[in-house]
């Protein structure tokens, strides 16, 4: 098979037009020395008009460089989440016949708790349409890898995609970022607000995107919060079913505890890590950091960075994205010391 | 419906203290030997711990 797709020359233009919306919504202005339509800039105040040139400039050098990442095999994160979803389902029948001793059962545990966790890969992938464009004949695989690795963690792939994109414009904005509450002074105590925001009377999590469906109010965002709900009610109706049923055990083990594991794993990771401490500003709001667990365990996480600025280029790639790009992004004032 | 769905979302909680914790409870009792404390079954020890803890993350609004 070859790479995946290349997002054609209309796609790749309006990816850019939604990234200066983003731009515009993410910037901080300081009069008379940053103007509006970009973020901040370290060490090129005074003239504004050399500012807005030089910032001008060094943008289009930043995207001839993005550019080249976009694409690539992405068809790899289909496959996969057809792969583990299809074992992941398995499971369950094979407890309930009795094939899971405690080792099979251990094994199932380490194996949903991966599907929950970096399940959200691919499916974040699909949120940007990364895998198969909107208009390409293939996209529906796209959609599917959406839908599909998001139920170990039973949330709606078309909150997950709504949510995400507000995420995307309203980058650490206190009201309007989905993924503002997982703000923590540390990393402890980041871990416990993972868990924190999933409790039943807590505006967190979960429950802060539900809320934020009924204040958009959308058909889209109505359509997406009664799929969430359904697969909610579907999860729920197997833990009590199976758990009646003689098998409470392997259902905690198989899909109750591998999703909160999974949660905290993905606000950890992804909502936490890269965007603490919560600034504001193209170059600010994401931040490129070092993981004492490594890159493979942060989810890739550590390059976050590029992830906001281009949206369009895989996870996969945005590591060697990154080291491309690594003396633009020290001009445009990001601290790239950690990589 | 969806009335209806908010309200059961509204009592899930305690729901899911008799619907999962409860039977968890009993089938954890089993797996490890502990009987139930006062002559109770352990399913029945399972509903009143469940339920107890359920009914308590609906009030508190949180499990712990």
């Amino acid at each position: 098979m070859t790479d995946g797709p290349v997002k054609e020359d209309s796609l790749v233009e309006a990816e850019m037009l939604v990234e200066a919306e983003v731009i515009e919504r993410n910037s901080i202005e300081v009069p008379g020395i940053i103007p509006a339509e970009d973020g901040p800039v370290i060490g090129l105040a005074g003239d504004d008009t050399l500012d807005k040139h030089l910032r001008r400039e060094m943008m289009k050098e930043e995207r001839a460089i993005a550019m080249q990442f976009h694409g690539g095999a992405t068809w790899v994160y289909a496959a996969l989440t057809v792969t583990c979803f299809a074992i992941w389902v398995s499971l369950f029948p094979l407890a309930i016949l009795g094939y899971l001793g405690p080792v099979g059962l251990t094994l199932g545990f380490l194996f949903s708790t991966f599907c929950a966790a970096y399940g959200f890969i691919p499916s974040h992938e699909a949120m940007h349409s990364n895998i198969y464009p909107r208009g390409h004949k293939l996209y529906w695989v796209n959609e599917l890898t959406g839908h599909l690795s998001t139920i170990p963690i039973a949330l709606g792939f078309g909150v997950a995609r709504l949510t995400h994109m507000e995420h995307h414009k309203y980058t650490n904005d206190p009201q309007l970022d989905p993924d503002y509450t997982d703000g923590a002074p540390n990393w402890w105590q980041a871990i416990l607000k993972t868990w924190w925001n999933r409790q039943p009377g807590v505006e967190g999590s979960v429950h802060r995107y539900k809320k934020m469906m009924v204040d958009m109010n959308t058909p889209a965002s109505r359509k997406a919060a009664m799929q969430t709900t359904i697969l909610q009610l579907v999860m729920l109706g197997t833990f009590f079913g199976m758990a009646w049923s003689g098998y409470a055990i392997e259902v905690a083990v198989l899909w109750w505890l591998p999703r909160q594991v999974g949660l905290s794993w993905i606000r950890y990771w992804l909502s936490w890590a890269p965007h603490h401490p919560q600034e504001r500003g193209r170059y600010k709001n994401t931040k490129i950091f070092r993981a004492r667990l490594g890159y493979w365990a942060s989810m890739a996480m550590e390059y976050h960075l590029i992830h906001h600025l281009y949206p369009g280029i895989p996870n996969h790639r945005q590591k060697e994205a990154y080291h491309a790009m690594k003396d633009v992004l020290r001009r445009q004032g990001v601290d790239v010391s950690a990589h | 419906m969806t009335e209806a769905i908010r309200k059961l979302f509204a009592v899930m909680p305690f729901l899911f203290g008799i619907g999962f914790i409860a039977p968890l409870t009993a089938q954890l009792m089993a797996y490890w030997g502990v009987d139930a404390p006062f002559g109770m079954s352990r399913i029945a020890f399972g509903l009143l711990f469940g339920g107890a803890w359920g009914l308590y993350a609906n009030i508190k609004g949180r499990w712990l």
